[in-house]
C-alpha cells in the first residue's frame, strides 16, 4: 500500500513562544510528521509579538488567531467565534484531521465540536491528570466529557493518564492510545568523559562517576515552583537530606508562588552556602544545568509523563522520584530510586541514591544512549501517524484496535462513529440529565452556524493555500 | 450590475514599465459609461434633495411661508431699483413673483442662492421636503442626512493600481473611497524596496493572501491592493510580473526562495 499522506492541523492554547511540555510536544511531533511527508498546521492564539500566519522551521505553518487570553494563556470561551475563522483555516489549507492538545486548552475543545460539524476526523491528545473531587476538576470533566464524546481517538502519553481520561470522559478504552513524550536527546548529552590517556593512573573500567571520597555531590532540581509540583515535599526534605549527607550541596532552578517559602526555609535553617537558587532557566539552559549535578531530584505530586526526568536522565543524571502518575512507567528501574510522595521517604530514597552513587555501583554514563534508544520523536510520529491510518480508515478496524473486535457484536469501532447529526446528538445526550441536554443544544447551534456560515462564505469563495514542498518519504529504516 | 469581481489587468507601455490594474469596473463599453453616468445623476439628484432637506430643516420660517421670501435689505433694494428702472412697465406693478427677484439679482451672491432656495422649497416637491424635515426631530434628521449624504458619495466601483518602472521602483495608488477623496499614491524607490512578496494574515473572520513591499526603514509594510485584496491566483501573477519586470530575467533564481517568504507582521 502506497504511503498515504495526510494534512493535520494540531490545535492548541499552548504554543511557542511560550515555554513548556505541551508546546515543544506539538512542535517536534508535527515537526517530525513533515519528515514522513505529512502537512502540518499548528493553531493557537496570538501571543504578545506573535500575530497572524507564520512560518517555522520544517515548514510549520502556524496561525495565531487573534482572542483574548484569560488565564495562563488558555483562550476566553466563546464557543462559537471561533467556527468561521476555524472554517476557513480549514477549507484553505484542505485538513483532513484535527488533532487537539491539552484538555485546560479551550481553543482546542472548541475546534474539536467544530471539527466534527465539519465532518473531519478528530485526534485528542491529553497531557496531564486531573483529580475528581474539587469543583474545578468536576467542571473540566464535565467539558472534558463533552468534547470526547465525539472524537475518534484519544492519545495519552502514559499508562496512568491513560487509566485517567478513559475514567474522567467515560470512553471505550479501545479508543485511547497510549504515546509517551520524547527527547530531543542530543540535546540533552551528559559531559565529555576524561580520556582514559591523560588521566594520572589507569582504571578500567572508567568510574561511573569520578566522584572522590571527599568530594561534593550535588542534586538538582528543575520544576516550576507550584504545589502539584511537590515544591512544599521538596522544602520540607531538603534541610534533612542536608542533615543526613553533609558533603551534598543542591540546585535548584525555576520559578513560581512557591519560590518564597523555599527562600525562607533556606533562611531559617541558614542554608545559603548548601542551596542555589537560579531562578528561572530557559529550556536551552536546562541541559547546562543538569550536568552540574549527579543527581535529579524529582518531588512531584502529579505528573501524567515528567519529561524532565527523561531529559535528566539522558543527562547522565541518577533520578530520584515520587511513584506518582506516569513516572514509574517512564524510565527504567536502574535509572531512578521511587519514593512515596512523602517526606520520610523522599529524605532515604535520596540517601539510597547518594550512597549508590558514591559506592560507584550506578553506572550513569550509559544512560544517555539507552534513552536515546527509548524514546525519540521519530518513534512518536510514527505511532501519531498509526494512528491516524486507523481513524481515517487505511489501517483496518481489526488490525488498529485488536482482533477480538469483530467477534464482539456490542462493540462499534470509532470508524463506524458517522457524521449525521443524530448520531452525534445521541452521543451527546448520554453525558447526562442537564449536561446532555445542554450539549446537544451546543450542537445544534454549532450545526447552524456552519449552515450559515456555508451560505455567507461559500466555500468555492475560499482559495486554497500552497503547500509547503512536501517532504518525500523514504520508509522507516528503523523497525 | 455595475461592478463584478475584481479582476486583472496588465498594460506593458514599454518592456521595462509594466502596470497592473485590479478593478471592480467592468470594461468601460458605451452601454456601461451611460449606466454608470445615469446612476451617478440620479445619486447627485438624490443628494441636492437631502441637502435640500436639511436646509429646510435649520429655517423653518423660510419653509413656513415659501411663498413670502424674506428679502436681505441689499436684495430688497436692488429688487426696488429693478422696480424703479422698469416702473413703466405695468405689468410688473404687482408684487414681484420670486422668478422675476431671481432675473434682477446678481448671480454669485448669497443672496441669488436663497432665492433658488426659496423657489425650490416652494415647489410641490419643495413643500414636500420641507413638511417632512419638519416632521422629523432635527437629532434624528440630521445624522440620517448625514449618513445618506455619505453613501450617496460613495464611488461605484473600485480601482487600485501598481505601476512598475525597472530602475526607478514602484508605485501604488488606490482610488478612494468616496467621490471626493483624492486618489491615494505612493511611490518607492528601487534602492528602498527590500523585498516585495505573498504574505497571509487575518482579516475578520477570513484569512487573506495579499502582496506588501517591505520598504528599508520603515516600521510598516506596504500592502499593495489594500483594499480589493484580490484572490491567491491574481496576486500570484502579479507578484511574477512585478519582480520580473523590477529585477529582470536574473530575478528567476530568486523565485523559490522568495516564494512566501513569510514575515508575518501586518
Amino acid at each position: 500500500m502506497p504511503h498515504r499522506t495526510y494534512n493535520i492541523a494540531m490545535v492548541s492554547d499552548f504554543f511557542f513562544p511560550q515555554p513548556g511540555g505541551v508546546e515543544s510536544h506539538i512542535y517536534q511531533l508535527a515537526s517530525k510528521l513533515i519528515d514522513r511527508g505529512h502537512k502540518v498546521i499548528v493553531i493557537t492564539h496570538a501571543y504578545d509579538d506573535r500575530k497572524g500566519v507564520r512560518y517555522l522551521t520544517n515548514g510549520i505553518k502556524v496561525f495565531h488567531v487573534p482572542f483574548a487570553v484569560i488565564y495562563r494563556s488558555a483562550t476566553f470561551p466563546t464557543v462559537f467565534s471561533f467556527f468561521p475563522l476555524f472554517r476557513n483555516i480549514i477549507i484553505r489549507e484542505r485538513i483532513q484531521i484535527v488533532h487537539g492538545h491539552a484538555s485546560l486548552s479551550t481553543l482546542c475543545q472548541e475546534a474539536l465540536l467544530h471539527a466534527r460539524t465539519m465532518g473531519l476526523r478528530t485526534v485528542f491528545t491529553d497531557h496531564s491528570l486531573f483529580g475528581f473531587a474539587d469543583a474545578a476538576s468536576i467542571l473540566t470533566n464535565k467539558l472534558l466529557k463533552f468534547t470526547l464524546s465525539d472524537v475518534d481517538h484519544v492519545i495519552c502519553v502514559s499508562n496512568t493518564c491513560k487509566e485517567n481520561t478513559v475514567l474522567r470522559a467515560a470512553l471505550d478504552p479501545l479508543m485511547v492510545s497510549v504515546i509517551p513524550n520524547a527527547v530531543v536527546s542530543e540535546n540533552f548529552k551528559p559531559l565529555p568523559r576524561p580520556d582514559p590517556n591523560s588521566l594520572p593512573f589507569v582504571q578500567h573500567p572508567l568510574p561511573a562517576h569520578p566522584l572522590g571520597p571527599n568530594d561534593t555531590l550535588t542534586i538538582v532540581v528543575i520544576s516550576r515552583l507550584f504545589y502539584n509540583k511537590g515544591t512544599d515535599l521538596l522544602i520540607a526534605a531538603i534541610p534533612r537530606i542536608l542533615e543526613n549527607h553533609p558533603n551534598t550541596r543542591f540546585i535548584i532552578a525555576g520559578s513560581g508562588p512557591k519560590a518564597i517559602e523555599l527562600e525562607q526555609m533556606i533562611e531559617q535553617n541558614v542554608l545559603q552556602d548548601k542551596v542555589e537558587l537560579l531562578g528561572p532557566v530557559r529550556h536551552e539552559n536546562v541541559r547546562d544545568v543538569m550536568v552540574r549535578g549527579h543527581v535529579y531530584l524529582h518531588p512531584s505530586l502529579t505528573e501524567a509523563f515528567g519529561t524532565v526526568i527523561v531529559e535528566a536522565a539522558s543527562c547522565g543524571l541518577y533520578v530520584v522520584c515520587t511513584a506518582v502518575g506516569g513516572i514509574p512507567e517512564v524510565l527504567p528501574s536502574h535509572m531512578t530510586v521511587f519514593a512515596k510522595p512523602e517526606e520520610d521517604d523522599l529524605v532515604a530514597a535520596t540517601g539510597r541514591a547518594i550512597a549508590a552513587l558514591r559506592a560507584n555501583k550506578v553506572r550513569t554514563e550509559k544512560f544517555h544512549d539507552q534513552v536515546k534508544a527509548m524514546y525519540s520523536w521519530t518513534n512518536v510520529a510514527k505511532r501519531t501517524e498509526r494512528v491516524y491510518q486507523g481513524i481515517s480508515g487505511d489501517v483496518s478496524e481489526a488490525e488498529f484496535y485488536g482482533f477480538d473486535v469483530n467477534h464482539d457484536p456490542h462493540w462499534h469501532a470509532t470508524r463506524g462513529r458517522n457524521f449525521s447529526l443524530i448520531d452525534r446528538l445521541k452521543r451527546y445526550y448520554g453525558c447526562g440529565v442537564w449536561a446532555g441536554k445542554l450539549f446537544c443544544l451546543c450542537v445544534i447551534i454549532d450545526y447552524l452556524i456552519f449552515v450559515f456560515c456555508e451560505w455567507y462564505w461559500p466555500r468555492d469563495q475560499i482559495d486554497f493555500a500552497r503547500d509547503w514542498p512536501r517532504k518525500k518519504f523514504e520508509g522507516d529504516d528503523d523497525d | 450590475m455595475l461592478t463584478t469581481a475584481p479582476y486583472l489587468r496588465i498594460r506593458r507601455p514599454s518592456p521595462t514599465t509594466a502596470e497592473f490594474i485590479v478593478s471592480t469596473l467592468p470594461p468601460q463599453t458605451l452601454p456601461a459609461r451611460l449606466a454608470l453616468g445615469a446612476v451617478y445623476l440620479v445619486r447627485l439628484q438624490l443628494a441636492l434633495a437631502v441637502l435640500l432637506m436639511m436646509y429646510a430643516a435649520q429655517s423653518p420660517y423660510y419653509s413656513a411661508v415659501p411663498l413670502q421670501p424674506l428679502l436681505l435689505p441689499s436684495t430688497k433694494a436692488l429688487a426696488t431699483d429693478a422696480y424703479a428702472n422698469s416702473s413703466t412697465s405695468a405689468s410688473t406693478a404687482a408684487a414681484p413673483s420670486p422668478i422675476d427677484v431671481l432675473a434682477t439679482t446678481p448671480i454669485f451672491s448669497l443672496a441669488f442662492i436663497r432665492q433658488i432656495l426659496n423657489i425650490l422649497l416652494s415647489s410641490r416637491l419643495g413643500s414636500l421636503l420641507s413638511k417632512l424635515a419638519n416632521s422629523i426631530p432635527p437629532w434624528v434628521l440630521i445624522p440620517c442626512s448625514v449618513i445618506t449624504l455619505y453613501f450617496l458619495s460613495l464611488r461605484i466601483g473600485a480601482e487600485e493600481r501598481l505601476l512598475v518602472l525597472r530602475g526607478l521602483g514602484v508605485q501604488t495608488s488606490s482610488s478612494g473611497a468616496t467621490v471626493f477623496s483624492p486618489l491615494k499614491t505612493r511611490f518607492i524607490p528601487t534602492e528602498k524596496i527590500q523585498d516585495i512578496l505573498i504574505n497571509e494574515a487575518f482579516r475578520g473572520f477570513e484569512v487573506r493572501h495579499y502582496l506588501i513591499v517591505v520598504v528599508e526603514g520603515e516600521e510598516h509594510i506596504v500592502v499593495v491592493f489594500p483594499r480589493l485584496l484580490p484572490r491567491p491566483r491574481m496576486v500570484e501573477k502579479v507578484w511574477k510580473g512585478a519582480r520580473e519586470c523590477l529585477y529582470g530575467r536574473d530575478g528567476e533564481d530568486e523565485k523559490d526562495g522568495g516564494r512566501h517568504r513569510e514575515d508575518g507582521t501586518v
